[in-house]
């Protein structure tokens, strides 16, 4: 079945022994769109993530980047495959400086990272690719900086450059707001939407700030109880009474 | 800035500089101490290649400091004595088996994989002990007859202290600046990586378990070279240099020097010497006092001397 799908997910399911914690989730995501998955806390948002993203292979189900199986890769291959994800709790490397945090994947890209001589800021190309990742994400001040020094939001956006600096063709991002402040939401909002707009780069958000979902999905995607509950724009969704019950801690009725 | 380049520079060329002309100025008791720490501080160099810049604390390094020693050993004794030769198949076995124990053990992290290594050096420490007909067991294989180097058309032996100090201090030099490239290369910058979040690596795109093998034996090659070099400083391979409590030694150096400084575990093989020397002057239960300074240093040098020195001369620099 061919599509114009750039990630398309097909009836996946994992368990953590008889407990399904996500079952029979389908969903098709095309190119350049900015998708969000939301559910209330232990819908199994993370777990579906972990089980595309290579993290384990899934129990049940396929995984298709742009038409290529990519179901049970370890995360390496996947992120060769072009989707590349940052996590809920931040996962960077504190104690090296900014711009070699950012150094890291451009170097595993270029199939440099078994490269026993030079050093990897000699290279005119990288320092300039380094900035310009830098400059995306509004870091290009703080390049010598070492990270363990840097604000969480900063942090947060170093894992944002992490993740551009593959260029992937879709990047997955768990919660990205989580644990900021107002301020520092407000500008990871826009830089998203920012990313969005101008690279054509497929973005698949998990929020459970609804303020969030709502103020940058195109689609939103809704995981209650490991199924998925409902999909459409945010005013569908925002009107979907079965989503409103979830989310206020009813039984749903079917 | 401006502090650190200098001290990156002038430190090492002043450290070489005093090396070069050591052998002139000291008794040659101390330069044979002197042999012995830059031979056991190359050790601990590349296995800090392991414990500093990749996270993993190997407690098995004898295992492969033993299999120099012995190849060095079994090729004199039948006849081979090119010192090239001896060297290169020194650490070629190493790297072998370091590739092999790499493989088996890479996976596991922190305790489990200071244990796994253990265990390995521990099955070869067993061979070396119990394969009597090879390696003699615990009597050790003695070296009577020292390799020779053709220098520049001069025959040159090393059966004299100051001759032997040059041929380590040369060897080591070169082992040394090599391990510097190789840290400051662009896989030394992703080996850091690993150490310090091996998911985000492998989250993008990197082959973690591969990273780390190949970090594995070139410190197991390293460390064999090591072990060549000091089966010709002492004349004997013994299945001691493979015990575990051998291994301790390169753990016990890189933390008194410092695991954040690549000349840290230099440093730190020095102190270990230079106070193994004065305290045998007082007493025979030296490793008591070691036990004492070791310590201290644990709580006043956080980062090793050499480390907490070199942030404390710089604090407020850049990085």
């Amino acid at each position: 079945m061919k599509s114009d799908a750039v990630l398309r997910i097909d009836n996946l399911g994992h368990d953590y022994g008889k407990f399904k914690v996500i079952e029979n989730i389908s969903l098709s995501i095309g190119a350049g769109k900015l998708s969000a998955l939301i559910g209330p806390n232990g819908a199994g948002k993370t777990t579906f993530y972990n089980a595309i993203s290579g993290k384990f292979p899934p129990t049940r189900g396929r995984v298709f980047l742009a038409d290529e199986d990519v179901t049970g890769l370890p995360s390496h291959r996947i992120v060769d495959k072009g989707m590349c994800r940052s996590f809920q709790i931040t996962n960077i490397f504190t104690h090296l400086t900014v711009q070699e945090n950012v150094a890291i994947p451009l170097i595993i890209q270029q199939k440099k990272h078994f490269k026993m001589f030079g050093n990897a800021f000699k290279n005119g190309e990288m320092i300039h690719k380094v900035r310009q990742v830098l400059e995306q994400v509004g870091l290009a001040d703080r390049g010598e900086q070492v990270v363990a020094n840097l604000a969480y939001g900063d942090k947060r956006l170093v894992e944002m450059a992490i993740v551009l600096a593959r260029v992937p063709r879709v990047i997955l991002l768990d919660e990205p707001t989580a644990g900021m402040n107002p301020e520092e939401t407000e500008n990871m909002i826009r830089l998203i939407k920012k990313l969005a707009s101008v690279s054509g780069t497929t973005f698949f958000i998990t929020e459970h700030d609804m303020k969030v979902v709502f103020s940058l999905a195109e689609k939103i995607y809704v995981l209650h109880q490991g199924h998925l509950l409902a999909e459409g724009t945010p005013e569908e969704i925002r009107s979907n009474t079965e989503v409103q019950e979830a989310y206020l801690g009813r039984k749903v009725h079917a | 800035m401006a502090l650190r380049a200098h001290l990156n520079i002038a430190g090492p060329a002043v450290l070489v500089l005093v090396l070069m002309i050591a052998p002139l100025l000291v008794p040659t008791y101390w330069v044979m101490i002197l042999s012995e720490i830059l031979i056991l501080g190359l050790m601990a160099v590349s296995f800090n290649l392991l414990l500093g810049y990749s996270g993993l604390l190997s407690f098995g390094q004898g295992a492969f400091f033993g299999i120099g020693a012995y190849s060095a050993a079994l090729m004199l004794q039948a006849g081979y004595t090119n010192l090239f030769l001896i060297l290169l198949v020194g650490m070629l076995l190493a790297l072998i088996i370091a590739a092999v124990v790499g493989f088996f053990s890479v996976k596991l992290d922190e305790i489990f994989f200071a244990m796994i290594t253990l265990g390995f050096g521990m099955l070869l420490f067993s061979i070396a002990h119990n394969w009597r007909d090879v390696t003699r067991g615990s009597d050790g294989l003695p070296v009577f007859v020292l390799p020779t180097l053709n220098f520049f058309g001069a025959e040159v032996s090393f059966y004299s202290p100051i001759h032997m100090y040059y041929l380590v201090f040369s060897v080591v030099l070169v082992a040394i600046v090599l391990l510097w490239l190789i840290v400051h290369s662009p896989f030394g910058l992703v080996l850091r990586a690993t150490r310090e979040n091996k998911q985000r690596v492998s989250f993008v795109g990197g082959k973690v378990n591969l990273l780390r093998i190949v970090a594995f034996t070139i410190s197991g090659t390293f460390t064999g070279l090591a072990g060549v070099l000091f089966c010709l400083f002492n004349s004997m391979a013994t299945p001691e240099f493979m015990h575990w409590s051998f291994s301790a030694k390169p753990v016990i150096m890189s933390i008194i020097g410092g695991t954040g400084v690549f000349l840290g575990p230099l440093f730190g093989a020095a102190i270990f010497f230079f106070l193994e020397q004065i305290i045998i002057r007082f007493t025979e239960n030296w490793m008591l006092f070691l036990g004492v300074v070791l310590v201290l240093i644990v709580i006043y040098f956080p980062q090793g001397v050499l480390g907490t020195l070199k942030s404390k001369l710089l604090k407020g620099e850049p990085k």
